[in-house]
């Protein structure tokens, strides 16, 4: 059973106003449930305290994975499975080698990533993720809060702090 | 605005290095076989490589304007003295040519007639491969960057004292640039050809001019690196952030991965077809140069590649000082490699006309770098180092008016 949450959040005209209201809301202490932005705002990660991305890890490993694969898969067939003489080369000519491992190392690397992204993002074919508001596509920076637990002045308390931060709406939903 | 001054001690350091240079020279020249190919060999390599420095900088500061980058403008100064080099690098050039000329050096075999008369291959290529398109190659085509240059710094100054929001004088420099980057990109590939590529007077590649181009790029941005660090050790340039060196790092990075994919073309194409007039150009640097081929690719690819590979190493100062020292050593090695076979082979067959097997025998091949190559390549960066200071001393560190320096201020990528 899909739990459910109710969210109290604010909306922003503009970006800078949300990472000015993000690190208020950090010296506070309050409890971020997420942020919203239609484009990639720059130096929002820092302000969430959100650490780096592991995710060209994941790349690199990846990466590695597609070398050994293409270098192995072709030194066997060259090697031993299917050996073929040609140019007057030895069997394992690895400088021949060298431009498929360097394909496939960037196709694994690529697929890879994408893939890991969606998986960790929980995103997918036919996957619908419940929207707080629809402007936040568009030209509205949205932050959120959990309310699921809280009491009503500790509520109050969070729309007071909207208020002062800038937002040019304050809504409620639950999701 | 801050204005460098030039130190003493440093004038003592770079006057040391040259006067080590000097001896190293000196030496050189009297222990020599008698064609001298030590000595000239040594001065092309280093000649070639600071010449491509200034020059590949005063490229890269064209593309850059071209681009409408604007987080290089801090340091641009760097860069600007960098190709101020150029006048000095090609008089080395211009010596060199001279060379060729009458015929004080013998580092070329399309220069030595009695060679020339017996080989059908090198007449078949005499129509260019000849003094004077050695000296067109180097004063005009050399001489056509050197101009460029001079407008551009000298623009560049200007618009420090009379810029302002029309950007009128930073338009006209965007001509200049955009004559810079076609002329620049063809006529340094004829340079090298003229310089380098016709050691190998028999063989040809047509990927050489990329590749050496490539050399350079990776020296001159290890080499603005480490100046920027230096200065900024020296408490210039406060507002040049590890943002910026990350940039820097990213090219070296970038830069040492499209030195190698061009190595490897031309290397693996020229293994794959097995053509006899092609291999003979590795095949004389594998059975005679081998440490050096395999250290070549080792420190200009695999640890550049393992080493800058992470996010956090372009951005920390220890790892981008070592891996530019050391590329800076790899790509010296590179031309070594480019030079002095060549060289060798050339001075062995000269000998081997004129004096027989006796005179072949006192000359013993350098397979690797010695001191008397070391001691030349720092005179060499004495040299450099002296003049970039030196104009670098002339103008204020950060052009005041520059219509980018506001967003090279707050430059920021992670």
């Amino acid at each position: 059973m899909a739990k459910f949450k109710n969210v109290l959040f604010g909306l922003y005209d503009d970006d800078e106003i949300l990472v000015d209201a993000v690190k208020e809301a950090r010296n506070q202490k309050l409890d971020i449930m997420d942020v919203f932005t239609p484009f990639p705002v720059h130096g929002l990660d820092p302000a969430l305290g959100l650490s780096e991305s592991r995710l060209h890890i994941a790349g690199f490993v990846f990466g590695l994975i597609g070398a050994i694969t293409a270098m192995g898969f072709m030194s066997w067939i060259s090697v031993s499975d299917w050996p073929i003489i040609y140019g007057g080369k030895p069997y394992w000519a690895v400088l021949s080698f060298i431009p498929i491992t360097f394909e496939l190392t960037v196709l694994f690397s690529a697929v890879g990533m994408v893939i890991v992204f969606l998986t960790i993002c929980g995103l997918g074919p036919g996957v619908t993720e419940k929207v707080l508001d629809l402007r936040i596509t568009d030209d509205k920076f949205c932050l959120a809060f959990d309310v699921s637990k809280m009491e009503e002045e500790e509520q109050s308390e969070l729309k007071k702090f909207f208020e002062q931060t800038g937002a040019s709406e304050i809504n409620t939903k639950t999701i | 605005m801050q204005t460098f001054s030039f130190a003493s001690g440093e004038r003592k350091f770079f006057g040391i290095c040259m006067i080590i240079g000097a001896i190293s020279l000196l030496i050189t020249f009297l222990t020599d076989d008698p064609l001298n190919s030590r000595f000239w060999s040594n001065i092309l390599i280093n000649g070639t490589l600071f010449t491509g420095v200034a020059f590949i900088s005063l490229f890269l500061y064209a593309a850059k304007i071209i681009a409408y980058s604007g987080w290089h403008t801090q340091f641009k100064r760097i860069m600007e003295s960098y190709y101020q080099f150029l006048g000095v690098g090609l008089v080395i050039m211009f010596i060199l040519g001279l060379g060729t000329v009458f015929g004080f050096h013998s580092l070329y075999e399309w220069n030595n007639e009695e060679l020339v008369a017996k080989d059908p291959i090198i007449q078949g290529k005499s129509p260019f491969l000849n003094w004077k398109w050695y000296m067109i190659a180097t004063v005009i085509l050399g001489g056509s960057w050197l101009f460029i240059g001079r407008q551009l710094r000298t623009l560049s100054l200007r618009e420090d004292k009379e810029g302002d929001s029309t950007f009128r004088i930073h338009k006209r420099m965007k001509i200049w640039a955009a004559i810079m980057l076609p002329l620049g990109g063809f006529t340094s590939a004829a340079a090298i050809w003229m310089w380098l590529m016709s050691l190998d007077a028999h063989w040809y590649s047509t990927l050489y001019g990329w590749y050496t181009l490539a050399s350079w790029l990776v020296i001159a941005v290890a080499m603005l690196i480490l100046t920027i660090i230096y200065l900024k050790s020296r408490g210039y340039y406060p507002h040049v952030t590890r943002e910026h060196l990350h940039d820097l790092g990213k090219y070296l990075f970038a830069f040492s991965i499209f030195w190698t994919y061009l190595w490897f073309s031309q290397y693996m194409l020229i293994w794959y077809a097995n053509v006899g007039e092609e291999t003979v150009y590795f095949q004389n640097r594998l059975e005679n140069y081998p440490v050096l081929f395999y250290a070549n690719l080792v420190i200009n690819f695999i640890l550049p590649f393992f080493v800058l590979l992470r996010n956090d190493t372009k951005r920390k100062k220890g790892t981008l000082v070592f891996v530019s020292i050391f590329l800076i050593i790899g790509h010296y090695i590179d031309f070594f490699l480019l030079v002095k076979p060549g060289v060798h082979y050339t001075t062995n067959k000269i000998l081997a006309m004129s004096g027989g097997a006796e005179a072949t025998a006192e000359l013993t091949r350098l397979t690797i770098p010695g001191f008397l190559e070391l001691g030349t390549f720092i005179g060499f960066f004495g040299l450099f180092g002296y003049f970039v200071f030196r104009s670098l001393s002339k103008a204020p560190l950060v052009p005041a008016k520059d219509p980018y320096l506001e967003e090279s201020l707050h430059h920021h990528v992670a």
